[in-house]
């Protein structure tokens, strides 16, 4: 039903926006403006994840270490750039790679909305604005040259400039979408006095600064109206205090192609704002006092609004600011309810705790058991980054037929996966095995538990980079490389399946001698597959390209596989005993494999 | 001071076993690769009966391999048990 639904959904919108864009060429316009705001947002989050555990992610901890560090950071970038939402964007693709934590970003937008208010005394003071969007097309040219370079972090700055490019872009056709609207916007309609007045001309701020997309850009109109008294002071405070709380929308937009954590940020940004715009129009009042206590002392003249205005930005945003650093903590609480991460539930180890670390046994049990987990979910990646569905592959039926009915490739991203919940795992389990202190045997086992761990991140390794050529060609209108490719898959299915039946055995049934036949069809396999191969060149069935391929995947099927084995192996092993040493003594070695294999062609060329 | 039969005994055991690490060990293993021997014995006779009842001949040729592979593992679980015996006798 769900599905059904999804399926009606996605061509009912585009059908409705298609529609607008027919009608309304301003509709057009701001659609375009947000997909490609959107894109950039996609750009930089692939720019910055190539920083991932490199410098950048070094430098960024170190600068944001502290609180004072992160506004400190927030309060210059937004400075140099002259735009706090921009600012708070970049953030939120920093917080979705998992460069920082989100107590860090939250430093970062509060500083960066300091840093903002030299803008308001830039504009007040010499009448000067900062068009940081006049440099999108250089940012696009630059960065795209940069993508098509070799070295990975080259590749991580042009994304970053593209990015960018196209950030402002995507502004730039908002706002000249927006363009309309805007002219109709006539304030002295609204001039009104009193506590209706602060509350409309809020309103009015926020939606102006969402349709400029920029609240420097609603300053200036505020600034603009103010000298020539189209409205009034009261009133210019209030449009102010609203682009401080619509400038948010900006990273509202950018949190939509987040993830969870930079969805939290936008949020955080959203209800900061908003609560400081309320506490500044509840004390309005005194606000207005202090304002010109201020620019007494600093020397402005009373009437003097303009640069008074400049002050009160500032004071709104300091004092923003000072409210709400020593309520971060319950602002995260309250945000991570709000928005609650699947993946980082399922990330959190489940048997491995302070408790169990106490005794050796207890804590070997909770290592085993938590690597059958990651084993479990390892092995539904691996099923989706092949098309296929694991419940599936370990149903009854039959594997030719599995095949058959998921034909069709399916992208799935295995990376974020792999970053999200694999990885944290697999780390935990590390931290878990270098805290334990244990006697020999014990070290022995756990040592084989560690082992099983890194050999199923290889494997996922491996599946990514089988998954590129195989989504080309498991429904390719060439039979034989599709053919190739779907009995590729097949073989891992396969492999999952009857490593699957040796885990459920009892341990009394020699599982470990069991994967020996697994190791024996892999070597057969792997000389099946280069003699077809041969044959599909010769007779010209394949090019060269897909030949190519076809030779690096089987080679990643094959570590697959053999990580697979090698997975189940140190796993089973780690329960030591007499008789599993003894089935280790047994257990084949490859030598000993390819014998039995050599001894079974000499009996079939024989026939 | 007297001992009782069991209590004899079972020190008796115990300086035998502390004299004798060695041998202990060898019996272990021993023991191990006996047990593990039987059992794929056993599973070598299951394996044959499902072949001769296999229709399906994919099917029927992994079993056919997997019976191939524990033949070899019993051949080399008995020269490593044979091994071990000369090793103990000396």
């Amino acid at each position: 039903m769900r599905n059904t639904l999804r399926k009606v959904i996605l061509p009912s919108i585009m059908l409705i926006l298609a529609y607008g864009f027919w009608v309304s060429p301003d509709f057009k316009e701001i659609s375009a403006g947000v997909a490609i705001f959107l894109f950039g947002m996609l750009a930089l989050e692939e720019g910055f994840r190539a920083f991932t555990g490199g410098v950048l992610e070094k430098i960024l901890k170190k600068s944001t270490d502290r609180m004072w560090k992160s506004l400190t950071f927030g309060f210059t970038a937004a400075t140099v750039m002259q735009s706090s939402s921009l600012v708070s964007v970049i953030t939120i693709s920093f917080l979705s790679v998992g460069l920082i934590g989100l107590v860090e970003g939250l430093g970062i937008v509060f500083g960066a909305n300091v840093g903002t208010t030299t803008g308001a005394w830039l504009i007040a003071g010499f009448g000067l604005k900062v068009k940081i969007s006049s440099y999108a097309m250089p940012m696009l040219v630059f960065g795209v040259m940069l993508i098509f370079q070799k070295s990975k972090s080259m590749k991580g700055v042009g994304y970053i400039l593209v990015g960018l490019g196209f950030l402002f872009l995507g502004i730039h056709h908002m706002k000249e979408g927006f363009e309309a609207f805007q002219n109709s916007l006539d304030l002295t309609a609204y001039a009104m006095e009193g506590i209706a007045g602060i509350l409309v001309f809020t309103l009015i701020g926020i939606i102006a600064t969402i349709i400029m997309q920029s609240s420097h850009a609603t300053l200036v109109l505020i600034i603009t109206a103010l000298s020539v008294q189209q409205i009034t002071y009261d009133n210019a405070l209030a449009l102010a205090i609203g682009a401080n709380v619509g400038t948010t929308i900006t990273a509202v937009l950018g949190a939509l192609s987040s993830n969870v954590v930079g969805k939290r940020l936008a949020l955080a940004d959203v209800l900061f704002k908003v609560c400081a715009g309320i506490v500044f129009i509840v004390f309005m009042g005194p606000v207005m006092g202090l304002v010109d206590g201020i620019s007494s002392v600093i020397g402005l003249a009373d009437d003097d609004y303009t640069m008074k205005l400049a002050v009160f930005h500032t004071i709104f945003n300091v004092a923003g600011v000072i409210i709400m650093v020593p309520l971060i903590n319950p602002l995260i609480g309250l945000v991570t309810r709000l928005f609650k991460s699947e993946p980082d539930i399922h990330a959190q180890p489940m048997y491995l705790n302070e408790a169990s670390l106490e005794f050796g046994d207890t804590a070997l049990e909770a290592l085993r058991k938590e690597t059958a987990r990651i084993y479990e979910k390892a092995i539904g990646v691996i099923a989706k980054g092949l098309s296929l569905d694991k419940e599936d592959i370990l149903s009854d039926a039959k594997l030719k037929q599995v095949i058959r009915v998921h034909g069709k490739a399916v992208e799935y991203d295995i990376d974020e996966v792999y970053e999200h919940e694999i990885k944290s795992l697999c780390s935990a389990i590390l931290d878990y095995t270098n805290r334990l202190s244990a006697d020999e045997a014990t070290s022995r086992q756990v040592s084989r538990i560690r082992l099983a761990n890194q050999s199923i991140l290889i494997t996922l390794k491996d599946v990514k980079h089988l998954q590129k050529n195989m989504l080309l060609y498991i429904d390719s209108e060439n039979p034989h490389i599709s053919a190739e490719y779907n009995r590729l898959r097949q073989r891992i299915a396969k492999v999952i399946r009857r490593l699957e039946n040796i885990r459920s055995q009892e341990v009394s049934s020699t599982s470990i001698l069991s994967l020996d036949a697994l190791k024996l069809t892999l070597e057969k396999n792997m000389g099946l597959l280069h003699g077809r191969l041969d044959e599909l060149i010769r007779e010209g069935h394949i090019s060269a390209d897909m030949a190519i391929s076809l030779m690096n995947d089987s080679n990643y099927t094959y570590s697959i596989i053999n990580s697979l084995i090698q997975i189940n192996h140190n796993y089973l092993k780690s329960e030591e005993g007499t008789e599993t040493e003894a089935e280790h003594r047994i257990a084949l070695n490859r030598e000993e494999i390819n014998s039995v294999l050599s001894d079974e062609r000499e009996v079939a060329e024989r026939r | 001071m007297k001992f009782d039969n069991a209590l004899k005994k079972k020190l008796l055991k115990r300086l035998k076993s502390y004299m004798n690490a060695e041998a202990e060990q060898l019996q272990q293993e021993d023991d191990g690769l006996s047990k593990v021997l039987k059992k794929l014995k056993k599973k070598e006779k299951h394996l044959k009966e499902l072949i001769a009842a296999e229709r399906d001949d994919d099917e029927r040729e992994m079993l056919e391999q997997e019976l191939k592979v524990i033949r070899s593992q019993r051949k080399k679980g008995i020269t490593l048990l044979s091994s071990l015996r000369k090793k103990g006798n000396k």
